[in-house]
């Protein structure tokens, strides 16, 4: 139990570190720029291909049993309401964890082993600035953007579904996916994502970073870097989504 | 032998968990000299190198470069020291996600920035061009020969000027031909630049080749420290065997 809290502890100091270091200079834009591309640009597709396929699945699981209650005007608000309060954001997380969780945890653990980032260190450079911050922040970032885009990618999906099956023109679905939605229902789930990328970045960059074995370190950093981001992940929602009911009680409603 | 000490070890103790590493170990290196370290595998050598450019820390002792105590000192004073040493790694080390040529640039775009980018191309053509790979700017490392990715490493701990050059088995790997060119790569540094050489080796004849002095560890302790000639007057049997030629 005092292992488990120390390691804890570990982690969390790791993050606060990485977050002071964040605005301290010298700022590694290079790095920066080339950690967004990677892991925002490069993670598009999956987020697309996914969330455009949970739509399709979400909509036609909701139509079999809408119909029955002869409620099918309802299955685009569903939808919406669905992947913009909830599933958008988890599931775009644990996707991102699961790609670019094991790619930060099994490339920095992969440079530890190979001596790189003590050779980054012997040339006055600051590994933990240039190989950590930087990668955490393009994660706490690059979250929020690609939630919006499975958001929409489900939007589009479901309505391929619901157009197959009822041709319901797009102006239609659109009206009723958005007629109940708030601004409140969209901007406190993507921000929230802020605090999944802030929890993948430190997770992995933490087994990465401080891996002290050979190839089956990477392997170990890979593997607990997913496997704890995402219970992280689905443990710090159930306590962001209180929050969110707490500031903004209608969309407890 | 009478220059300022470029290194100074002062009873220097380091353990991994139980297992003694260096265990009061205390030498000196003057300014422009070649120190060889040698000794059986599992000895310290490496962590004594990593010691001098302060990736680890002696658990007792002092570790000066150039009279200043980097045990002690701050990461931005550690950070300063560095800028004046080079550290060839055993594997190279090169950064595997950049080209030979960025993995020179990083180095100058991060801490000399006064250089203009064509300074700092200007500066890397020339540091490649002395280690022979003038051709291969663009290359990636995984594309390098074993020979070559220790010139590029080579390359890279050259690219800040140092006074003060860590090498890491440059042999290991190579053939007999090729390690001697890195030899000649090293001799030529020291010459040219009066830099201050500590390598770590196996191999006997770069070596006596290469080194003023020779150091001799065995089971964390310095057991010979001298010219090679008179290390081949040893009492110790270890120190014989290692430093003789047949």
């Amino acid at each position: 139990m005092w292992k488990f809290f120390a390691f804890i502890g570990e982690v969390s100091l790791f993050g606060l570190k990485a977050l002071v270091d964040t605005f301290r200079p010298p700022f590694e834009w290079e790095f920066f720029v080339h950690e967004i591309e990677e892991i925002g640009w490069r993670s598009l597709p999956l987020i697309l291909s996914a969330g455009f396929a949970l739509g399709v699945v979400l909509s036609m699981h909701t139509r079999g049993t809408l119909v029955q209650f002869g409620a099918e005007a309802l299955i685009p608000t569903l939808q919406s309401a669905s992947f913009f309060n909830e599933l958008g954001p988890l599931v775009t997380a644990l996707l991102v964890a699961g790609r670019v969780g094991a790619g930060i945890g099994a490339g920095i653990a992969n440079m530890r082993v190979t001596e790189q980032i003590d050779a980054i260190e012997s040339l006055s450079v600051d590994s933990f600035k240039m190989l950590v911050v930087t990668r955490i922040v393009a994660c706490i970032l690059i979250l929020p953007m690609l939630t919006v885009f499975m958001d929409f990618a489900s939007l589009a999906g479901g309505f391929l579904a619901e157009y197959l099956a009822s041709h319901i023109s797009p102006q239609l679905y659109l009206d009723r996916a958005f007629k109940t939605l708030e601004w409140a229902n969209f901007i406190p789930p993507t921000l929230k994502t802020s605090v999944f990328g802030f929890i993948i970045g430190t997770v992995s960059g933490f087994f990465g970073y401080t891996t002290d074995e050979g190839s089956e370190g990477v392997q170990r950093a890979a593997t607990n870097s997913v496997v704890l981001s995402s219970l992280l992940i689905i443990l710090v929602d159930v306590i962001l989504v209180k929050a969110i009911f707490f500031f903004f009680p209608r969309n407890a409603l | 032998m009478n220059d300022p000490a470029a290194v100074e070890f002062e009873h220097v103790f380091k353990t991994f968990g139980n297992r003694k590493i260096l265990d009061d170990v205390s030498f000196e290196i003057s300014e422009g000299e070649a120190l060889c370290i040698m000794g059986r595998s599992g000895t310290g050598k490496s962590v004594t190198l990593k010691l001098m450019i302060g990736l680890l820390k002696p658990d007792s002792g002092r570790v000066c470069i150039h009279s200043e105590d980097i045990v002690h000192s701050s990461e931005e004073d550690l950070s300063r020291v560095r800028r004046h040493m080079g550290f060839l790694f055993q594997s190279a080390a090169l950064l595997d996600s950049f080209t030979v040529g960025d993995n020179l640039a990083m180095p100058l775009r991060r801490l000399d920035k006064l250089k203009s980018p064509s300074e700092i191309k200007r500066a890397v053509d020339e540091t490649l061009g002395r280690v022979g790979l003038d051709l291969d700017i663009a290359k990636m490392p995984s594309e390098l020969s074993g020979g070559m990715r220790k010139r590029a490493g080579l390359a890279r701990a050259l690219i800040l000027h140092p006074t003060l050059l860590l090498v890491d088995e440059p042999s290991s790997g190579l053939d007999r031909i090729t390690a001697s060119e890195i030899d000649d790569l090293l001799l030529k540094v020291k010459k040219e630049y009066r830099t201050t050489l500590v390598i770590v080796t196996h191999d006997v004849r770069g070596a006596r080749r290469v080194g003023d002095r020779i150091a001799v560890l065995d089971q964390g302790c310095l057991i010979g420290f001298g010219t090679a000639t008179e290390l081949d007057k040893s009492d110790h049997e270890i120190v014989r065997r290692l430093v003789s030629e047949s």
